[in-house]
């Protein structure tokens, strides 16, 4: 999931630089999937899997562990945290975050159906080349 | 110049001023294997449907074939969900059915969580969401799933009269925009009675789990359906993985063919039986065979489709006792390779043992397989076997059951030989447990005799609807060749059909007689 949550992060990267004065408080690309899967799957669904990537990401950046999902879906403290914590590992939380949403998606929907969404929020991302044997082994081989 | 017209011109032909034609309701399909002919023909288009039950009997399936069937870009399905089963969890089971289609979804199918209205505003504000989302989209179906959560939300805190005016504006708004709408609820029977929602919708599929001892079976009803004339009663419902299956239970009672007045005789493969038939087996007829366990009934079955296979007409064979490899391997002690004909594709093997089956998916399987290869001949072995694999609710209606299976493959010009297992007694000949003669046009009854300090076997032709047939009971034996009738008539017994016979002619000299079966001399 990694592969495709920096590939995701390095596409919504220069958009922020050309569109955005400030640095948006959250993490930009689970921003855009909450506006896209709040929709499909209610604010509560996507609160709950917010929630859970969270977690599950602190074990690998421990820093997390001062952030919070607010019921809005924007993570609390995440701004006192860019202010203190070196903007690399900065990053390295939000490509953990992102990739344990879009490994939450894989293991519920597959692959497919996951990719199929992250198209319906950036159509323009080439998405062919993608390694997913990184991610959660939960595709069945037909 | 004005030109006159006579008043006789002026009358109109009767057809111009007969009345407007009456309005043409499309169907649409539903997606589910057999729903569309219990429904006659398909989903009325623009109707408001309710799809009904209690959990677990596979509404939101049916909702999802539904769409997967009719949904297209420019007409896309817009599934709502409400609370219930989270949309995540309804997609990572549903994609496990063979209908779903990944690449479909976004485009012609668009899911939107209807949660957050429900839980945080009122019934205004719902339908407010449905109308935008609609009014989007423009969708040819809408699914509301699950309806009953948005009406138990709202039900605290309004009156039966606002909720009324709320079922009213979504079906007017939703028929307005041309949408064929299904609300997917979790009901019991007896919340019907009172329940206006069920007085407004135009069409009610009512799904259900049946509960018999250890077997339990799914079942639809289409309560009610405008417009249309659906097939009344409860048809069984299986879900497997392609997904719902509905077998309707008037399935092959219509539009049969009547049998023609000239009517081919068919071999049985028994050259001599043949001759006891008065030529052989009436095409389209159905013959029983009846006899205790062991006196050939299923090697007399087998030479009948082979016979059948000889002579270019396949064949199948439903099976419910044994497994088709010892039919095979049976049938080639015979000297009949029936493997051949199976990887030929004349010949198909039905083995039907699943759990609780019912009469109507065996048809099913039956129809399906005579349409596969284009069979002629039907061997059903037996039907014993076949009632001890149906559900017990559906062995009560066994006979009604049987009389409409074998009606509608005779009307389909299938030739059927079943074979039936009834015990020998000493008192009748019974030709089956069932009083199911009626149904069969040809009966032949196998029993054994005990002679000279033997047990042989007899036949005799009981019944032939289509014409004469020989009143002798004839003695057969079971040879490498199968059956084989060797002995004509005999006169010099009496009392035969007891099994214990008298002799009435002169003892000849006795010999030490060799069993006349090599199988028994063995």
């Amino acid at each position: 999931m990694r592969n495709l949550a920096r590939c995701l992060i390095a596409y919504e990267a220069p958009e922020i630089r050309s569109f955005e004065t400030e640095i948006p408080a959250g993490f930009p690309v689970c921003e855009k999937l909450r506006l896209h899967l709040a929709t499909f799957m209610g604010k509560t669904g996507f609160h709950t899997l917010l929630a859970r990537s969270l977690v599950l990401s602190i074990e690998e950046v421990p820093w997390l562990g001062a952030a919070r999902a607010r019921a809005d879906d924007s993570l609390e403290g995440l701004e006192e945290l860019r202010a203190q914590i070196d903007p690399e590992e900065f990053s390295e939380g939000e490509l953990v975050v992102a990739a344990q949403l879009l490994g939450l998606l894989v293991a519920f929907i597959g692959e497919k159906l996951t990719l199929r969404l992250v198209r319906e929020v950036w159509p323009e991302v080439p998405l062919d080349d993608w390694n997913s044997n990184e991610g959660r082994n939960n595709e069945k081989t037909n | 110049m004005k030109k006159r017209i006579s008043s006789t011109k002026l009358r109109l032909p009767a057809r111009a001023v007969s009345l407007p034609a009456r309005v043409m309701i499309h169907e649409i399909p539903t997606g589910v294997r057999g729903l569309d002919d219990i429904l006659g023909g398909g989903i009325p288009e623009f109707s408001f449907n309710i799809i009904g039950g209690a959990p677990g009997c596979g509404k939101t399936t049916m909702a999802h074939q539904i769409i997967f069937a009719n949904a297209t870009p420019k007409k896309p399905a817009l599934y709502f969900t409400v609370i219930g089963e989270p949309v995540l969890k309804m997609l990572r089971y549903q994609q496990q059915y063979s209908f779903f289609d990944e690449s479909r979804l976004g485009k012609d199918i668009r899911f939107v969580s209807l949660s957050d209205v429900v839980l945080e505003k009122d019934l205004n504000a719902v339908l407010e969401e449905i109308m935008k989302q609609v009014a989007d989209v423009n969708p040819g179906i809408v699914v509301v799933d699950s309806f009953r959560t948005i009406v138990r939300k709202a039900s605290a805190t309004i009156g039966e009269a606002e909720m009324q005016s709320f079922i009213h504006r979504l079906a007017v708004f939703l028929t307005g925009w041309e949408a064929t709408t299904f609300l997917v609820g979790e009901y019991a029977v007896e919340e019907i009675r009172n329940n206006s929602l069920f007085t407004m919708v135009d069409g009610i599929f009512w799904l259900s789990q049946v509960t018999e001892r250890n077997s339990v079976v799914r079942k639809l009803q289409i309560m009610k359906l405008r417009g249309q004339a659906s097939a009344p009663g409860l048809h069984t419902v299986r879900i497997s993985n392609s997904g719902l299956q509905a077998f309707s239970r008037t399935l092959g009672l219509g539009g049969g063919k009547t049998k023609s007045l000239r009517r081919r005789r068919l071999s049985t493969g028994i050259p001599e039986l043949d001759k006891m038939l008065g030529g052989g087996i009436l095409e389209g007829d159905s013959l029983l065979v009846a006899g205790p366990s062991g006196t050939g009934k299923s090697a007399l079955a087998t030479q009948f489709i082979a016979e059948g296979i000889r002579q270019g007409q396949p064949g199948i064979m439903a099976i419910f006792e044994e497994r088709p490899d010892g039919y095979t391997k049976r049938a080639g002690t015979f000297g009949l390779d029936l493997n051949a004909a199976i990887q030929k594709g004349t010949l198909e093997a039905l083995y039907l043992r699943p759990l609780d089956l019912s009469v109507d998916e065996t048809m099913q399987e039956i129809l399906d397989a005579i349409k596969r290869i284009g069979a002629k001949r039907l061997v059903i072995d037996s039907l014993v076997g076949f009632e001890m694999a149906l559900a017990p609710g559906f062995r009560a209606d066994f006979r009604e059951s049987l009389y409409r299976m074998i009606g509608a493959l005779t009307a389909a010009g299938i030739t059927i030989l079943s074979t039936v297992e009834v015990e020998d007694n000493f008192t009748e000949l019974a030709f089956s447990h069932y009083a199911i003669s009626f149904l069969t046009d040809d009966i032949i009854r196998l029993r054994y005799v005990e002679i000279d300090g033997q047990l042989r076997k007899v036949m005799a032709v009981i019944k032939m609807r289509g014409g004469n047939h020989s009143k002798d009971i004839r003695e057969y034996v079971i040879t490498n060749q199968g059956v084989v009738v060797i002995h004509p008539r005999r006169t010099d017994y009496e009392g035969l059909i007891t099994g214990i016979p008298r002799r009435s002619g002169p003892r000849l000299a006795q010999q030490n007689e060799a069993a006349p079966e090599p199988k028994a001399s063995k």
